[in-house]
C-alpha cells in the first residue's frame, strides 16, 4: 500500500519538476540536460553525448543515470551504446554520425515503465566546405567609364549545411569589401573594377564545420575585359560599285585600351557571313573600307572588338547595319531558251522565247528592259527584227528555218553582254549519252556523257509529270564543260521528266530524256483489278495503270494474288507494262478472290479485292450439249408431227368417229343409166378374200380416162358445182391420193374391227372423171357409206375377172388397220406422181372408179398400208402438193385401151355427181 | 563614398602636412605578391589615362558648374591661390625622386578629387557624366597610388612618404566649392601633362 502511494507521489513530483516554473530562470526546469547542445557534426565522424541529471531529481524522484534511455527520432538507441558515467550522467556514443537523426532525446524509464523525456537536442550533420576551384573572372564593360567584374568558381560538393561563399579581392595595400553572392554559390559580380592594378581575387567558403579558401587569382582587370561592341556604325557607299565604307565609335578610349576588330558582312537575305581578314583590322581604328563587294547589293555588317594585344575577351557582335553598293552594268546576258510549237503547221513555228531574270549579282542593278534581236540566218536578205521587252518571255511567229536570237538586259548603267541562242531548222546534232540521275539529299543530280563534238552549252529541261495537267517546263543552261548538275526544288515522291539538249556552235542536238524521282515511296493506292473474261479454267484480268500521282515511284512490277475461299493464295508477278493477265488452271465453278499489288523500290500497295466465279462449263461445251439435244428434240417433234400427220385420220377417227347413217344410203338411188365405166380390177385376184379387214381400194386405169367421153362426164358437173371443193379437196376420198385415199377409206370404218364387221360397213367410193351430160367432165369423187351388202356380186366378179391380167401391174392404194411388214412401194408412188402429171397434161378424161372389197383385199392391204406410210413420210411435201394424183404409173404400166379395160360396175347412182362427202 | 583614403596618409589630411618616407625591406612591402614587374607599365598607363582624360574632365566640370565658370574660367579657376603639390622633376631627375614626387601629387589629387566628387554629388547630382568621370579619375588615382606604393616599397624600400593635402571644402559655400574644384582641376590638367611627359622615359618598358 505504501509502495503504491510512494510511486504515485514520485510520478507527481516528476511531472511537477518538469513542468513547474523555476523561480530563478523563469523557464521550465527540467530534470537534466544534454551536452553538447545542438551540435553540428561532420558526416561520418563519431559523436558522444552526455545526459546529466539534476541532483534535485535524484532526491525527490529516485531517478538515476542507470534509468536513462536514449532515443533518436523516437527510435531507441541500443543500450550497447550507453555508458553510465556516474549516478547522474549517462553517455551515448555513435561511431558514425550518418546514422544520427534529429532529435536526440534523453529519457528516463521510471517505475511502472513510464517513459519520461528529460531533454532533447537537434543534431545537424554535414560536411565541411571544399576548396572552391576554377576561379575565373571577366570584366564586362557597362558603359564608357564603368566596368563590372564577374567571377565564377566551382563551389565543391554539397555540404548539407549553410555555407557562405565570399569573393574577396585586394590591392597590394588595400582590401576591398567582400562580394557575397546572391541566390547562388558559384559567382559574384564586383561593380567597381579598376584597371592597371594587379588585383588578387579569391573565394572563401565557410560553414559550421570549417572554412575553405580557393587559390588566389592575380589579374589586372584590363586583361580580362570584355568591351562593349562598337556603336553608331554608319555605312557609306563610295565611288566604286564594289566598295562600302564603315565608320563607328568605340566605347573605350585608346588611353585606356587600344582595340582590334573583326568585321563580318553578308548579303542581305543570305545566312553565310564573310569576314574581313583579321590582320586588316588588327589595329585601333574607327573606320574601314570593304572592297570586292557586288554592285547594287545590300550588305549587312557587324563589328566586334577586343584588346589589341588579344588578351581578354571579344566583345559581342555589334548591332547589324546594312548598306547597298551602287549599280554597275549587268555582268552577263540572261540565259535564254525556246519552245517551238509546230502544231499549227510544220512550216510555221510558234516560237516561245523565254529567259531567266538575272540574279541580283548578275544584274548589278535594276533591269529596265530586255533587248531582243532575231535574225533569220537562212535568208540573209531578211531584216533583223528587234524587240524591247520588259517581261522574261516573248512569242514569235516564224517560218521554219534557222534563226539567231540575241538578248541583252539593260539597267541604268548599261547593257549586259549579249546572250545568243541559235534556233536550227532541225535538231540533227549528236545527243548526249548515258543520261542518268542520282538523288542527293534534297537535290536531284543529273549527269550525262558529253557527245564527241565540242558542246557550247547544255540545256536541261525538267518538269513535274502529272496526269491532270500539262508538264510545266523548267530549264537551266550550263556550260559545255559541265556534265552534271543538281536540280533544286525537286519534290520527293514526284516523277520528273528530265531532258538534256546539247547546244553546238552550229546547231543543236536532239534531247535525251529520263524519268527520275528524288525519293520514292510505295504507291498511294493499289491497282483495281477486274475480270475481262471468265472461263471454266481461266480468267482474263484487266486493270488500269496507276496515275503518275499515285505511283510515288517507278512501278517495278505488279503482283496478282488470288485464292479460293478456302485455298492458299497464289501469287503471280506481272510486268509493269501489262494491263491484262490471264489466270489459268483455275477450278471450274469456283469463287476466286483476286487483288493486285503495285510495287516500287520502296514498298507496295494492294488494291481492293475482286471476286469472280469460274464457269461450270467450258467454251463450246454447252453448245455441244444443247445443239444435239435441240436437234434431237426437233427431230423428235418433226417425226411426231409427221406421224400425227400421217395418222391424222386415225386420230380424227378416234376423236370424231364417223357413224354411217343407213337412212341416207344412196344405194337405192344409184342410176343404172349412168354407164358404169369402171375400170375396176378384180379384187379377188389381187387380194384374196379374207386378206383385208377394212380396206378401201382405188383402182385407177390411166387408160380409162380415154374411155370416158365428155358426155360421160357431164353428169358429174353438178357434183362439182355443188361441191365447192376442187380437185385439191378431193383428198378426202380414199382413192384420190396415194396417201390420203386409203386413209380416207379407212376412216369410214372402224379400226380394229374384224372382217365381219367390216363387211357390214362396206364403203364405196367413186371417182367420176367424165362430164355429166353436156357439161365438162370433171373429177368427181363419190363415196358411199352404205352398210348394205353389195348388190351385184356377179358383176364385181366379172370385173375382177376382166382385170385379172392387169392386176399385178396395177397399183392399189389402201389402208388397213394392223401392221405387216412388206417391201416398200413408195418409189412407184413417186413415179406415178410424175406420170400423172403427164397424164394431166394430156387429157385427163375419164374417171376412175374405186371399188372396195373389204373382205378380199384385207391380207394384202396390211402390207400396203405400211408402204404408203413410209412413202408419205419421205415424200410428204411432194405428195401433198400433187394432191389428187392417182396412179399415173398405170398409164405406163397398163397400156390397155379404154375399151379393153375391164368394166367396172358402179354400185350406186350418184345424183348429179354422186356421192357428197360428209 | 568618393574618397577611399590611403589610410596611412589621409589621416594627416586635415592640415597641410608633410609625410615621411619610411624605408622598409622589400619583403615587408604590403601585398608584395602583387608587386610584379608589370606595375611599372601599369603606372605609366594610369598616368596616360589621367592625362588623356584630364582636359575633358575639366571642360565638363566647367560646363556643369554653369556661369560664371563657363565664361570666366580663367579668372575664377586660377590655381594661383590654392595649394598644389610642387612637381619639380623632369626627365633627367632620378627615378626615385620622380616616384616620390608622383606619389605626393597623386595622393593630393586623390584626396582633392574625392572632395570635388563629394561636392559635385551635392551640387550637381544630375550631372551623371561628370560624376562618372570624377569617380573614374579618382579610382585611377587610387590605383596609381597603389602602384606607386608598390614601386617605392619594392624598388626603393620606401613605404611612407610625407604628403600634404589641400584645404577641405567642407563647410564652404557652393561657389567656393565649385571654385576650389575648378582651381584644382585646372592645375591638375597642367600638372598631369607634365607628369606624363616626365614619367614616360622612366617607366617605358626597357
Amino acid at each position: 500500500m505504501f509502495s503504491r502511494w510512494n510511486w504515485v507521489a514520485c510520478g507527481f513530483y516528476l511531472v511537477l519538476s518538469i513542468c513547474s516554473p523555476d523561480a530563478s530562470s523563469g523557464f521550465v526546469q527540467s530534470c537534466g540536460h544534454i551536452i553538447p547542445e545542438s551540435p553540428v557534426l561532420a558526416l561520418g565522424s563519431n559523436f558522444t553525448a552526455l545526459c546529466i541529471l539534476n541532483e534535485s531529481c535524484l532526491d525527490f524522484g529516485n531517478i538515476y543515470a542507470s534509468q536513462i534511455i536514449w532515443k533518436i527520432k523516437n527510435r531507441l538507441v541500443p543500450k550497447e551504446q550507453y555508458r553510465e558515467i556516474n549516478r547522474t550522467v549517462s553517455s551515448v556514443t555513435f561511431n558514425d554520425t550518418s546514422s544520427l537523426a534529429t532529435p536526440l532525446t534523453c529519457n528516463i524509464l521510471a517505475d511502472g515503465q513510464i517513459e519520461q523525456n528529460i531533454y532533447g537536442i537537434t543534431v545537424t550533420v554535414g560536411l565541411a566546405p571544399e576548396k572552391p576551384k576554377n576561379l575565373s573572372c571577366i570584366v564586362h564593360q557597362k558603359s564608357k567609364f564603368t566596368y563590372s567584374m564577374t567571377c565564377t568558381w566551382y563551389p565543391g560538393r554539397h555540404t548539407f549545411l549553410d555555407t557562405q561563399f565570399r569573393l574577396r579581392y585586394r590591392w597590394p595595400e588595400q582590401i576591398f569589401p567582400d562580394c557575397i553572392p546572391k541566390d547562388v554559390n558559384n559567382s559574384c559580380t564586383i561593380d567597381d573594377s579598376q584597371f592597371f592594378v594587379n588585383t588578387e581575387i579569391w573565394v572563401e567558403a565557410t560553414n559550421a564545420l570549417g572554412k575553405a579558401v580557393s587559390d588566389p587569382l592575380v589579374v589586372d582587370p584590363i586583361d580580362i575585359v570584355k568591351p562593349l561592341p562598337p556603336q553608331n556604325i554608319s555605312i557609306t557607299s563610295g565611288l566604286l560599285p564594289t566598295v562600302l565604307q564603315l565608320v563607328w565609335e568605340n566605347w573605350i578610349s585608346d588611353a585606356v585600351m587600344t582595340l582590334k576588330f573583326n568585321i563580318r558582312y553578308r548579303i542581305a537575305g543570305d545566312t553565310n557571313w564573310m569576314e574581313v581578314p583579321p590582320e586588316d583590322t588588327a589595329s585601333p581604328r574607327t573606320s574601314f573600307s570593304i572592297q570586292g563587294l557586288r554592285p547594287y547589293t545590300e550588305y549587312v555588317f557587324s563589328i566586334r572588338c577586343m584588346k589589341e594585344d588579344g588578351v581578354g575577351y571579344w566583345s559581342d557582335w555589334s548591332e547589324e547595319k546594312t548598306g547597298i553598293t551602287i549599280e554597275d552594268q549587268p555582268s552577263k546576258g540572261p540565259p535564254i531558251w525556246r519552245i517551238i510549237d509546230t502544231s499549227q503547221s510544220p512550216a510555221c513555228w510558234t516560237v516561245h522565247l523565254m529567259w531567266k531574270a538575272l540574279k541580283p549579282y548578275e544584274a548589278n542593278g535594276v533591269i529596265l528592259q530586255y533587248e531582243l534581236t532575231v535574225r533569220d540566218k537562212s535568208s540573209l536578205s531578211s531584216p533583223v527584227k528587234k524587240y524591247n521587252v520588259t517581261s522574261t518571255n516573248h512569242t514569235l511567229q516564224l517560218r521554219e528555218g534557222t534563226y539567231e536570237v540575241t538578248l541583252m538586259a539593260r539597267n541604268s548603267v548599261g547593257p549586259s553582254p549579249p546572250s545568243v541562242l541559235l534556233i536550227p531548222a532541225s535538231n540533227s546534232k549528236a545527243p548526249v549519252k548515258n543520261l542518268r540521275t542520282l538523288p542527293k539529299h534534297d537535290k536531284l543530280w543529273v549527269g550525262w556523257t558529253a557527245p564527241n563534238n565540242y558542246v557550247l552549252k547544255y540545256v536541261i529541261e525538267w518538269c513535274l509529270m502529272s496526269s491532270s495537267s500539262d508538264c510545266i517546263i523548267e530549264w537551266q543552261i550550263v556550260l559545255g564543260d559541265v556534265q552534271g548538275i543538281d536540280l533544286k526544288g525537286i519534290k520527293p515522291f514526284k516523277c520528273y521528266l528530265i531532258t538534256v539538249y546539247p547546244l553546238y556552235a552550229d546547231g543543236q542536238g536532239s534531247g535525251q530524256s529520263v524519268k527520275a524521282y528524288l525519293k520514292q515511296d510505295r504507291p498511294s493506292k493499289g491497282p483495281t483489278v477486274q475480270t475481262k473474261k471468265v472461263g471454266k479454267a481461266e480468267a482474263v484480268l484487266t486493270w488500269n495503270h496507276l496515275t503518275v500521282e499515285e505511283q510515288n515511284g517507278f512501278i517495278r512490277n505488279y503482283t496478282i494474288l488470288y485464292k479460293t475461299i478456302d485455298g492458299n493464295e497464289t501469287v503471280v508477278t506481272v510486268d509493269p507494262s501489262k494491263t491484262e493477265y490471264t489466270l489459268s488452271s483455275l477450278t471450274s465453278d469456283t469463287l476466286y478472290t483476286v487483288r493486285m499489288m503495285a510495287s516500287t523500290d520502296n514498298g507496295s500497295r494492294t488494291g481492293p479485292d475482286f471476286t469472280f466465279t469460274t464457269q461450270k462449263f467450258g467454251k463450246g461445251e454447252i453448245e455441244a450439249i444443247v445443239v444435239p439435244v435441240c436437234l434431237a428434240f426437233l427431230l423428235i417433234v418433226l417425226l411426231g408431227v409427221l406421224f400425227c400427220f400421217n395418222k391424222r385420220d386415225l386420230i380424227k377417227k378416234h376423236i370424231w368417229p364417223i357413224v354411217p347413217d343407213p337412212s341416207k344410203s344412196n344405194i337405192a338411188q344409184w342410176s343404172p343409166q349412168v354407164p358404169a365405166k369402171h375400170n375396176i380390177s378384180s379384187k379377188d385376184q389381187m387380194y384374196p378374200e379374207g386378206s383385208f379387214t377394212d380396206v378401201s381400194v382405188v383402182e385407177i386405169e390411166a387408160d380409162d380416162k380415154k374411155s370416158f367421153s365428155e358426155q360421160d362426164l357431164k353428169p358429174f358437173d353438178l357434183l362439182k358445182k355443188e361441191k365447192s371443193t376442187s380437185e385439191g379437196h378431193s383428198s378426202g376420198i380414199g382413192g384420190s391420193s396415194c396417201m390420203s385415199s386409203p386413209r380416207q377409206s379407212v376412216s369410214d370404218s372402224d379400226e380394229g374391227e374384224t372382217t365381219q364387221n367390216t363387211s357390214s360397213t362396206v364403203q364405196y367410193s367413186t371417182v367420176v372423171l367424165n362430164g355429166y351430160r353436156d357439161q365438162t367432165p370433171v373429177q368427181v369423187f363419190s363415196r358411199s357409206e352404205s352398210t348394205q351388202p353389195l348388190l351385184d356380186s356377179e358383176e364385181r366378179s366379172e370385173d375382177h375377172a376382166g382385170g385379172a391380167d392387169s392386176t399385178p401391174q396395177r397399183q392399189q392404194y389402201f389402208r388397213q388397220n394392223g401392221g405387216q411388214d412388206e417391201t416398200s412401194t413408195d418409189r412407184p408412188c413417186f413415179e406415178r406422181t410424175k406420170q400423172i402429171t403427164h397424164a394431166n397434161e394430156g387429157d385427163l378424161v375419164g374417171f376412175v372408179q374405186l371399188q372396195i372389197s373389204g373382205q378380199s383385199s384385207q391380207p394384202l392391204g396390211l402390207g400396203m398400208e405400211k408402204n404408203i406410210e413410209e412413202a408419205a413420210v419421205s415424200n410428204v411435201l411432194q405428195t401433198c402438193t400433187e394432191g389428187q394424183t392417182v396412179r399415173p404409173e398405170t398409164v405406163e404400166e397398163n397400156p390397155l385401151s379404154v375399151d379393153e379395160m375391164p368394166k367396172s360396175y358402179l354400185p350406186q347412182t350418184v345424183r348429179q355427181g354422186g356421192y357428197m362427202p360428209q | 563614398t568618393g574618397v577611399v583614403p590611403f589610410v596611412a596618409l589621409l589621416l594627416l589630411q586635415r592640415r597641410p602636412v608633410a609625410g615621411r618616407a619610411l624605408l622598409v625591406s622589400g619583403s615587408g612591402c604590403p601585398g608584395h605578391g602583387l608587386c610584379r614587374s608589370n606595375v611599372q607599365e601599369q603606372t605609366r598607363r594610369q598616368v596616360a589615362v589621367l592625362n588623356a582624360t584630364a582636359q575633358e574632365l575639366f571642360s565638363l566640370y566647367l560646363k556643369c558648374q554653369g556661369e560664371p565658370f563657363s565664361s570666366e574660367s580663367d579668372k575664377l579657376c586660377n590655381p594661383a591661390g590654392i595649394f598644389f603639390p610642387a612637381f619639380r622633376v623632369n626627365r633627367t631627375s632620378e627615378r626615385k625622386e620622380v616616384m616620390v614626387a608622383m606619389y605626393k601629387l597623386f595622393a593630393f589629387l586623390n584626396a582633392s578629387l574625392g572632395n570635388i566628387t563629394r561636392d559635385q554629388e551635392e551640387l550637381n547630382p544630375m550631372a551623371k557624366e561628370l560624376l562618372e568621370r570624377l569617380h573614374n579619375t579618382t579610382k585611377t588615382t587610387r590605383g596609381l597610388i597603389s602602384n606607386l606604393t608598390c614601386l617605392l616599397c619594392k624598388n626603393y624600400n620606401i613605404f611612407q612618404v610625407d604628403v600634404r593635402y589641400g584645404d577641405s571644402s567642407k563647410g564652404k559655400s557652393a561657389f567656393k566649392k565649385k571654385q576650389q574644384g575648378c582651381q584644382v582641376l585646372r592645375k591638375y590638367v597642367q600638372v598631369i601633362g607634365q607628369a606624363a611627359r616626365v614619367l614616360l622615359p622612366h617607366l617605358s618598358p626597357s
